[in-house]
């Protein structure tokens, strides 16, 4: 068994640039946790490689869970400046279908199907002068990662870091972000936890980033140029708070962290174009496998509904996830579902759900 | 005034002001539907009857049904993991509401249309009853249950007999240190005996018959244990056996394992027997060699020769608590001449089949015996109903237990009829 820990010959000659046509799986050398719910997967080439990409790009996951193909997309935390390895900062997330097996199944040794690098979220494709990066939870990741790469190449940039979390306990590269600003000039840092965490020492902005806030964090906001990364509705704010501020939103990019839920099929690039803007529907395909049959059903409408107003009749009663009756057989896709004590973790976990309760979060094929 | 009483009360009261102490029961007895009825209604209506194990219900959702009679009862683990029961039966339009014998739910819901109540009994969707329907008044009728140490004893009086804590606060030390809820349901089967259900009671409280007829299970266990008639002959054999209990006692004792004999079978309302019997060869299990059928041993145990303890509970169970494994007997009357017997092995949840143990070993003595004791009982029941039969004496040194049994039922019916 080749040994997990990656150790280069550094007397060797450069070594060959990443090349995923070729590098079609990717080997977790550690695991970091970061959080009590976010993990740092780090993860090598089979050989010596250059990691070459763009600090805030993405790679693709190719994973096989419970018998499924499911491709997911992962911002890279890493820097390219360090280009010996790649790693992914991963939050679980409640349902989160991959992000959780992820948590409980990669170990050290493991391989994982990998694509990339693809994405247009970086500050290297456009330099400026003076940045401010707004992060919501793991969508600290691209950030962390432009951060990482012009601390390493000994840039004076003017930035301003802001991480908003939910608690303290809940902030993501405290340590590193301190160290940072003690390296870099014109590098500051302001956290906003929307809670404190008793016991800790906390001593930052309690409360959400709003325009008070935010004039306060960075009043020369105008002048700057604006990465934003983080759940859809932070992110719908910080449009809201820049626009009314006068920004001009040229000088404004965000990107979407959030493709469990919003891409079905990562194939697709999550670039700010691609990416479902927030409270915009998407259709999926539900698939009546017996019955030869298939419907559309809006993200947000429940399987059971949009089958009835396809003119099916799956068997169902309470409508609320309580009674069980629509309990059908899942053969692939996934579902957002909020039931009622009508299904069993057990039977969850043996591919059953229940329509009546569950809003499709990508093509959904059941046994009907 | 009083209530008039039917014919079939006066039967059954003359039947039991006839019975003679020592004898057994006259025929009508293990014949009648109008006492199957009494017994129904007064025995298995009034009294803690044992229905199943606790590892029959391991998760939140687990259910079971239990038949008996006419009744079905629902036993369900809810989401705080406490053990429930309730009659089966929807307050709809009856409906029973769970078919297979066990099954796991979210929550309970009618088959028929779909009421659905949740796993503490209370309605909590029934469609098109209106906007002036209260579903609070139609809740799953509850059934007492209480769990010792592992066994689940049900009671269908409104008002159960209390003196079931007095044998709780008993038997737990006894029971306890086996973990049953740490336990495994590794093998269960149900055989239906064509007899009325006091014979397989009658049988299993005594052993004049084992040495004819039960040759796998006499390997391991002394036919001494339930009395015995001295004589020249075994006079050493006896003597031996009493010794090596005595020995046997006090060792186990002193590891914590209660094994005296506590008898409260003929006087108290929830009769009860229990002793920690020695077993023979090696002194582990009741197995065809008598060692271990599990390798995985139960609790902490490190010492497998740890004898058997047996707990007999009237009306309707036995068990034999061994160090690896655990074997429960229940009872359960179908009609006046149909009887459920159900044998449920248990062993640590841990043990892995194939490996620690076989289900083939682990339930050979107690399939043969199981058997056995079918066909006698059966044969039992033939000869009674030919008209011929009258009840015969007991043997005062071997059928003592019978004896007890008998009173138990007579002297219980008799109250609850008077």
């Amino acid at each position: 068994m080749p040994t997990p820990f990656y150790a280069p010959d550094f007397a060797a000659p450069v070594s060959s640039p990443w090349n995923s046509d070729q590098d079609e799986t990717l080997r977790c050398v550690h695991v970091r946790q970061e959080t009590h719910d976010v993990k740092t997967f780090v993860l090598a080439a089979n050989g010596p490689r250059n990691f070459r990409y763009l600090p805030g790009q993405f790679l693709t996951l190719e994973l096989e869970i419970g018998g499924e193909k499911i491709n997911r997309c992962y911002t890279l935390s890493s820097t390219p400046t360090r280009p010996d390895l790649v790693s992914i900062t991963v939050k679980r997330v409640p349902g989160g279908t991959v992000s959780n097996w992820l948590h409980d199944n990669v170990r050290v040794g493991m391989e994982l199907g990998a694509m990339g690098p693809s994405g247009e979220f970086s500050c290297f494709k456009s330099p400026a002068k003076s940045y401010l990066f707004l992060s919501g939870g793991s969508g600290v990741t691209p950030l962390m990662s432009m951060a990482r790469a012009l601390h390493d190449l000994g840039s004076d940039a003017d930035i301003v870091f802001v991480h908003c979390a939910r608690t303290p306990a809940d902030v993501l590269f405290a340590e590193e972000l301190t160290l940072m600003a003690r390296n870099m000039p014109h590098f500051r840092i302001a956290l906003v936890c929307e809670q404190h965490t008793p016991g800790s020492n906390y001593a930052g902005h309690l409360g959400r980033l709003d325009a008070a806030r935010l004039a306060h964090i960075a009043p020369d906001f105008l002048q700057r140029d604006v990465y934003t990364c983080g759940p859809a509705p932070f992110m719908a704010a910080v449009r809201g708070l820049l626009a009314g501020g006068g920004f001009d939103m040229l000088h404004y990019r965000e990107e979407s962290f959030s493709f469990e839920t919003l891409v079905a099929d990562a194939t697709h690039a999550p670039d700010n174009q691609e990416v479902p803007p927030d409270n915009i529907e998407v259709n999926y395909k539900i698939e009546l496998q017996k019955m030869g049959k298939s419907f559309t059903c809006p993200s947000d409408q429940t399987v059971l509904q949009a089958s009835v107003a396809a003119g099916f009749r799956l068997p169902s009663s309470c409508s609320g996830g309580a009674c069980g009756t629509c309990k059908t057989k899942k053969i692939s896709g996934t579902v957002e579902m909020k039931h009622a004590g009508g299904i069993r973790q057990r039977e969850i976990d043996q591919g059953w759900f229940l329509p009546c309760c569950s809003k499709p979060t990508s093509d959904i094929v059941m046994d009907r | 005034m009083n209530t008039p009483l039917s014919a079939q009360s006066l039967l059954t009261r003359e039947l039991l002001a006839r019975r003679r102490p020592g004898y057994s029961l006259e025929a009508p007895f293990y014949l009648s539907d109008t006492i199957l009825q009494a017994d129904m209604e007064h025995i298995f209506g009034k009294h803690w009857i044992f229905v199943a194990v606790e590892p029959q219900v391991p998760e939140a959702g687990d259910y079971i049904t239990v038949d008996f009679g006419n009744n079905s009862i629902l036993i369900v683990r809810d989401d705080d993991m406490k053990i429930q029961a309730f009659h089966n039966v929807c307050r709809h339009r009856g409906s029973r509401l769970c078919a297979s014998q066990q099954g796991v739910v979210g929550n309970i819901v009618c088959p028929y249309h779909q009421w659905t109540y949740d796993l503490t009994g209370k309605l909590i969707h029934a469609k098109h009853m209106g906007d002036d329907f209260d579903p609070s008044g139609l809740g799953l009728k509850p059934v007492h249950i209480r769990n010792l140490a592992g066994l689940l004893f049900i009671c269908l009086a409104e008002n159960p007999p209390e003196d079931f804590e007095q044998m709780a606060a008993e038997m737990t030390p006894y029971i306890a240190p086996h973990q049953l809820s740490q336990c495994k349901v590794a093998a269960q089967i149900d055989i239906v005996e064509d007899c009325n259900w006091k014979l397989t009671m009658e049988n299993n409280r005594e052993c004049y018959h084992c040495m004819s007829n039960h040759p796998e299970l006499t390997i391991s266990l002394y036919e001494y244990g339930f009395g015995y008639q001295p004589n020249e002959d075994n006079k050493a054999d006896l003597q031996r056996f009493q010794d090596i209990m005595a020995a046997n006692h006090e060792r186990w004792e002193g590891m914590g394992l209660p094994s005296a004999e506590i008898d409260t079978l003929d006087d108290r309302i929830t009769g009860f027997r229990t002793q920690r019997l020695p077993i023979d060869r090696s002194g582990q299990s009741q197995t065809m060699n008598a060692e271990v059928a599990s390798k995985k041993l139960l609790a902490d145990f490190v010492d497998p020769a740890l004898g058997g303890l047996s707990f007999w509970t009237q009306p309707n169970s036995w068990h034999h608590f061994m160090s690896d494994h655990i074997v429960s007997f229940t009872v359960l009357p179908i009609s006046a001449t149909k009887t459920l017997v159900r044998t449920t092995w248990c062993v640590h949840k841990d043990a892995v089949e194939g490996v620690d143990y076989t289900k083939e070993n682990l339930t050979a003595v107690w399939n043969a015996t199981n058997d056995q004791d079918r066909r006698l009982v059966e044969e039992s029941q033939i000869g009674i109903s030919t008209g011929a039969y009258q009840p015969g004496p007991y043997s005062p040194f071997t059928e003592g237990l019978v004896e007890k049994f008998c009173n138990w039922y007579v002297n219980r019916l008799s109250v609850l009829t008077r």
